[in-house]
C-alpha cells in the first residue's frame, strides 16, 4: 500500500474513533440531562456539545477565546514531556508506567532546589530542573536494573514504585517541610528567582516551559529516529533476540530508555512547577504521566507526533470542564470520552476490513500497471 | 470415460492485508486417485493455494470445487469435513503426548462420556497404522520419536479424519534419504488404495520419481499443467524461474591457510539430559568451505549456537584466530569479525517492522563512517543500503519498505548482505538456503564461494545435502552430537555414503575424524 493511503487509512481511522467516542459522549450527555422532555434535552445536548468541541476556542459570538487558547496550550506542557517519556521507554518495549511518579518526584525535587539552594539569578530554574530529572532519572534505574538483571516486570515494578514515590513525597512534606504558618499543607515558597518567565502573562500560566517542549520534542525525534542510541532502542523494541544477535548492549539500552524516560518526565515535572505554582503542593499522584501514556499510544510512540496527541488530550480536558461548569454535565464524563478514543485507537483491527479493501485497491492497480508495463514492453519488442 | 477431479481450484485470486497478492487468477486441477506435484519458487503462491484449500486462508475471489461439489471453505475443520487433509512442513503435534494421544486430539474416545479411553485411542492408531502401512508406535511420546515417524503421525492423523486429498507441504525436507525412499513407498501405496495426493516440493528429481501429473506456479500465476512423464528437469527449471538455472556452482579447488575457527572437546548435555555434543572437535581453516551436513537434531544447531554465544557449553573450547569466543557477548564476537547467517531468519535475521535499510545496519550502527558525532549520517546509511540491495539484488521498492513485506528470499539477501558485508574473517552460514527460491538460492551460494576463495573461511551448517555436497571443500557429517564421519574431499561422495554416515549405520575411525583438527 503506498504511503499516501495508508496515511489517509490513519487518518480516516482516528476520526472515525473520535467520531464514536463523541457519540458516545452525547448519548450519555442525553441520557443524564436535567431537563425533562425530549426537546430540551436536545437542547441541552447541543449546548453541551458545543461546549465541549467549540468553546476551548470561540466565544459564542465568533471571535477567538486568546484565555482558553492559551489555557490549552499551557496544559499540555506537562503532558508534552511525560508523552515524550513514555514515547522512549514503549519504544523499546519496555512497558514503564513510571511516568507519572516520574512527574511527581521531578517537580517535588525541583522544588526542594528552589526552596534552599540559593543560586543568583536565571540559574536557579535550570539548574533546579535538571536535578529534578537527574533524580527521576536515578529513580527508573530501580525497575529497569531489576528487569535486566532478574527478569522483574518493569511494568508492575513502576506502577508499585509511582505509590511509593507518592507516599513518601506526601510524608516528608507533612512532617518535615510544611510551611506551618499557612492554612494548608504546601511548603516554603520558591525563592523568587526560580520563577519560569510567562510567554503570555494572562494567567493561564503558559509558560517558556511551553518553548522547552517543543524544543525537546524536537530532540527527542532526533534521538530516536537518528542517532545510533534511538535505533538501538526501536530494533529492541522490535525484536529483542535480532538486536542481541545484532550485537547491540541490549541491558544496557533497556536501562538507558527508562532512565531517559524518566529524566523527560522529571523534567516535565519541574517545569510545570517553576512554570505554574509558586509554592509545592502536590499530596497525590497528578495524573499527567496517565495522560502521558494515552498521548504515547496516540501519537503511536513517534515523539513528533506527540505535539498533536497532546493538543487533543488538553483541548478536550478544556472542553470538558467548561461543559461541566456551564452545562452541569459532571466533568468525569471525560474520563468515558478518553477511553472510548482510546479503545478504538488501539483496537488493532479496528476498520481492518476498510484497510484491507484499500490494500486490495493498491494491489491491483500495481498489478494493472506491471500488466500494462509488461504490454508496453512486448510491443517494443 | 469422463475425468473426475478431485479438486478444482477456478480463477483463485488472493490479497494479503500486507499487499501481497499471492495469488492471480490461478486454476488447479487435481484427478482423483493421482499424485500431484506443486511447484514453483518460494513467493510462487504454493502454500498460499494450499492454505486456501485447507481452509486456513480464504480466496479474494474464484472458486473452489472438491469432488464435483462447489464449497466455501471457511475453516480447516470445514476442510476436513469435506475430505481435505494437510501435513505441514513443521509438524502440529504436541510433543508431550503420546502417538495415540495425538491421533485423536479433538475427537477423543471416551469412557462413560468423562474419561479419556486411552486403550480405544491406542487400538485405532493401530488399526489405521497397519491399514495403511505407516508404522507407527503408538504408546511413545512424540518429543522421543523420529522426524520420519512423526511425519507418519500426522498423515494418519488426516487419514483417520477421513481425509481422501492429502495436502503434503514439503515433506521431504526434513527426512534422510532413506526415509524419504520409505515415504514414497508409503504414499503409492495410499495411491492405489485411491487417495489423492497434492505434492509440494522443491525438488525436482522426488517431483520426478513419484508424481503423475505437475502444476507449476511462478509469482502467483499458473504456467501450465503438465505430465510427469512428458517434461525433464531442465524445462520444469525454466518453468519455475523462466530461465535455465545452473544448480551446480562453478568453483575452483579451494587452497587452505592458518586455521581460524578452532573448536576442542566440546561437550553438551541438554536440559532433558540428552547429549546433544559429545567430545566434539574440529578445525576451519582459512579459505575454505567446510560443510556440516547431518540430519537434524544430531547437535548441528547445538553447535552453531556455541559459536554465536546463544548458549554455553559443560566444556570446551572455541577460539579464533587464537582468541577465545566462548561465552562473550555477540558484539564481542562480531569484533573479532564472524558473521552468522542464522538458520531462523525472522527470529534473529530481522526486524520485520523496521525498513530494510535499518536491517542493514543493525551490526554497524556504531560504526564512525555512518555517524556525524552523536548523530547518523543518513546520506551514508543511505548509500550504503542502496549499494547493497543493488549487489545482492534486493527485490524491493526501496530501502525504506518493511522488511516483512518481502519475500522469504529477499527477506534472506538483506540477512546475507548484512552478514557478507561486514569484512568478516568467519562466516557461519546456518542452512542459509532454506525455504527460498532457487535465483535466491543460486545467488547466495555463489556468493559463499566467492568469498571463501577470497580467504574467508565458511562454515555451512545445512540440512539441504545437494547444498553441503555441491558447495563445501570438505566436509563433516554429524550424528549423535559426535563427528560420525569427516571428508577431506566432496568430489567422491554421494547420497548412499552420506545417508549411512548420517542414519549412523557406519562410523569412520577416531584417526579418520582426528584429521579434521589441522594442528
Amino acid at each position: 500500500m503506498n504511503k499516501k493511503r495508508s496515511m489517509m487509512f490513519s487518518l480516516v481511522r482516528g476520526l472515525m474513533a473520535i467520531l464514536i467516542a463523541l457519540g458516545v459522549a452525547a448519548l450519555l450527555i442525553f441520557i443524564s440531562a436535567e431537563a425533562t422532555n425530549i426537546g430540551d434535552r436536545f437542547v441541552q445536548t447541543f449546548g453541551a456539545l458545543r461546549q465541549l468541541l467549540i468553546s476551548p476556542i470561540l466565544r459564542n459570538n465568533g471571535s477567538v477565546n486568546v484565555k482558553n487558547v492559551t489555557d490549552v496550550l499551557a496544559a499540555m506542557i506537562p503532558i508534552l514531556f511525560t508523552g515524550l517519556a513514555t514515547c522512549v521507554m514503549f519504544s523499546a518495549n519496555q512497558f514503564n508506567m513510571g511516568a507519572e511518579g516520574g512527574i511527581m518526584l521531578g517537580a517535588f525535587v525541583t522544588a526542594l532546589v528552589a526552596i534552599y539552594v540559593p543560586i543568583p539569578g536565571g540559574l536557579l530554574p535550570i539548574v533546579a530542573i535538571l536535578i529534578g530529572a537527574a533524580a527521576v532519572g536515578v529513580m527508573m534505574l530501580i525497575p529497569s536494573i531489576l528487569k535486566v538483571k532478574m527478569g522483574v516486570s518493569e511494568m508492575v515494578c513502576s506502577l508499585m514504585m509511582n505509590y511509593v514515590v507518592m507516599y513518601f513525597i506526601k510524608y516528608t512534606l507533612n512532617t518535615q517541610l510544611a510551611d506551618k504558618s499557612r492554612g494548608q499543607i504546601m511548603t516554603f515558597p520558591f525563592q523568587e528567582n526560580a520563577a519560569i518567565p510567562q510567554l503570555i502573562d494572562n494567567g493561564s500560566k503558559l509558560s517558556w516551559g511551553f518553548v522547552v517542549g517543543i524544543v525537546f520534542v524536537i530532540l527527542t525525534a532526533l534521538f530516536m529516529y537518528r542517532t545510533r542510541w534511538g535505533y538501538a532502542i526501536r530494533m529492541i523494541g522490535i525484536n529483542q533476540d535480532f538486536a542481541k544477535y545484532s550485537g547491540m548492549k541490549v541491558g544496557g539500552i533497556i536501562i538507558l530508555a527508562q532512565v531517559l524516560g524518566g529524566v523527560l518526565a522529571g523534567m516535565g515535572g519541574g517545569i510545570e512547577m517553576l512554570g505554574r505554582y509558586s509554592t509545592y503542593a502536590w499530596s497525590s499522584l497528578p495524573g499527567y504521566g496517565w495522560t502521558g501514556i494515552t498521548v504515547a499510544i496516540l501519537a503511536g510512540n513517534n515523539p513528533a507526533f506527540v505535539p498533536l496527541a497532546a493538543f487533543f488530550m488538553a483541548y478536550l480536558n478544556k472542553g470538558c470542564n467548561l461543559m461541566s461548569t456551564y452545562s452541569g454535565v459532571p466533568a468525569q464524563l471525560i474520563d468515558i470520552i478518553q477511553a472510548v478514543i482510546f479503545l478504538f485507537f488501539a483496537a488493532e483491527q479496528f476498520l481492518s476490513g476498510y484497510r484491507q479493501k484499500l490494500v486490495v485497491k493498491s494491489a491491483q492497480e500495481e498489478l494493472q500497471r506491471q500488466a500494462e508495463q509488461a504490454a508496453a514492453e512486448g510491443s517494443v519488442k | 470415460m469422463a475425468v473426475e477431479y478431485a479438486v478444482q481450484m477456478k480463477g483463485i485470486t488472493k490479497v494479503y492485508p500486507n499487499g501481497v497478492a499471492a495469488s492471480r487468477g490461478v486454476d488447479f486441477e487435481v484427478r482423483k486417485g493421482e499424485i500431484h506435484a506443486l511447484m514453483g519458487e518460494n513467493g510462487a503462491g504454493k502454500s498460499t493455494l494450499m492454505k486456501m484449500l485447507f481452509g486456513m486462508e480464504q480466496p479474494t475471489s474464484g472458486e473452489i470445487w472438491v469432488n464435483g461439489e462447489k464449497v466455501v471453505l471457511s475453516s480447516p475443520t470445514v476442510a476436513i469435513s469435506k475430505g481435505v487433509g494437510m501435513v505441514h512442513q513443521h509438524f502440529m503435534l504436541v510433543p508431550s503426548l503420546t502417538v495415540a494421544e495425538n491421533m485423536v486430539l479433538g475427537m477423543v474416545p471416551t469412557k462413560s462420556g468423562m474419561f479419556i479411553d486411552k486403550k480405544k485411542a491406542v487400538e485405532l492408531t493401530r488399526e489405521y497404522s497397519e491399514k495403511f502401512n505407516l508404522y507407527v508406535d503408538p504408546d511413545a511420546r512424540v518429543v522421543d520419536i523420529p522426524v520420519g515417524m512423526k511425519q507418519k503421525v500426522e498423515i494418519l492423523k488426516a487419514l483417520v479424519r477421513g481425509a481422501k486429498i492429502l495436502i503434503l507441504d514439503e515433506p521431504t525436507a526434513v527426512l534422510t534419504t532413506q526415509e524419504t525412499t520409505e515415504l514414497f513407498k508409503e504414499l503409492i501405496n495410499l495411491k492405489n488404495q485411491g487417495y489423492t495426493i497434492i505434492f509440494i516440493s522443491h525438488k525436482l528429481n522426488e517431483i520426478m520419481q513419484i508424481t503423475d501429473r505437475m502444476t507449476i506456479l511462478r509469482g502467483g500465476k499458473s504456467m501450465g499443467v503438465h505430465n510427469t512423464a512428458d517434461v525433464d528437469p531442465e524445462t520444469i527449471s525454466r518453468l519455475m524461474v523462466g530461465r535455465d538455472v545452473v544448480l551446480k556452482v562453478e568453483k575452483e579447488p579451494a587452497k587452505p591457510t592458518d586455521v581460524v575457527l578452532r573448536v576442542r572437546d566440546l561437550e553438551y548435555t541438554n536440559e532433558w539430559g540428552k547429549k546433544m555434543l559429545d567430545n566434539f572437535s574440529m578445525d576451519l581453516r582459512k579459505g575454505e568451505i567446510l560443510g556440516i551436513a547431518g540430519v537434524e537434531g544430531n547437535g548441528q544447531k547445538e553447535l552453531v549456537d556455541m559459536l554465536f554465544n546463544f548458549n554455553v557449553p559443560d566444556y570446551g573450547t572455541i577460539t579464533v584466530n587464537g582468541e577465545n569466543i566462548l561465552g562473550i557477548p555477540q558484539r564481542r564476537i562480531r569484533e573479532k569479525g564472524v558473521s552468522l547467517v542464522p538458520e531462523d531468519r525472522m527470529i534473529y535475521g530481522i526486524a520485520g517492522t523496521a525498513s530494510i535499510e535499518e536491517n542493514m545496519i543493525s551490526d554497524r550502527a556504531g560504526a564512525r563512517e555512518l555517524n556525524n558525532g552523536p548523530l547518523f549520517n543518513m546520506k551514508a546509511i543511505h548509500n550504503l543500503s542502496e549499494e547493497l540491495i543493488r549487489d545482492y539484488k534486493v527485490l524491493c521498492k526501496s530501502g525504506a519498505q518493511q522488511v516483512k513485506m518481502l519475500s522469504g528470499g529477499n527477506i534472506q539477501k538483506v540477512v546475507v548482505a548484512r552478514e557478507f558485508s561486514n569484512n568478516p574473517k568467519l562466516i557461519i552460514a546456518d542452512q542459509p538456503t532454506r525455504g527460498i527460491d532457487v535465483g535466491a538460492t543460486e545467488f547466495i551460494r555463489k556468493k559463499l564461494v566467492e568469498l571463501s576463495r577470497s580467504g574467508i573461511a565458511v562454515l555451512l551448517v545445512s540440512a539441504d545435502l545437494n547444498e553441503v555436497m555441491e558447495l563445501s571443500d570438505s566436509l563433516i557429517v554429524m550424528y549423535g552430537g559426535k563427528i560420525a564421519a569427516y571428508f577431506e574431499d566432496t568430489k567422491d561422495l554421494n547420497d548412499e555414503i552420506m545417508g549411512e554416515y548420517m542414519l549412523g549405520l557406519k562410523q569412520q575411525t577416531a584417526e579418520e575424524i582426528g584429521r579434521v583438527c589441522h594442528e
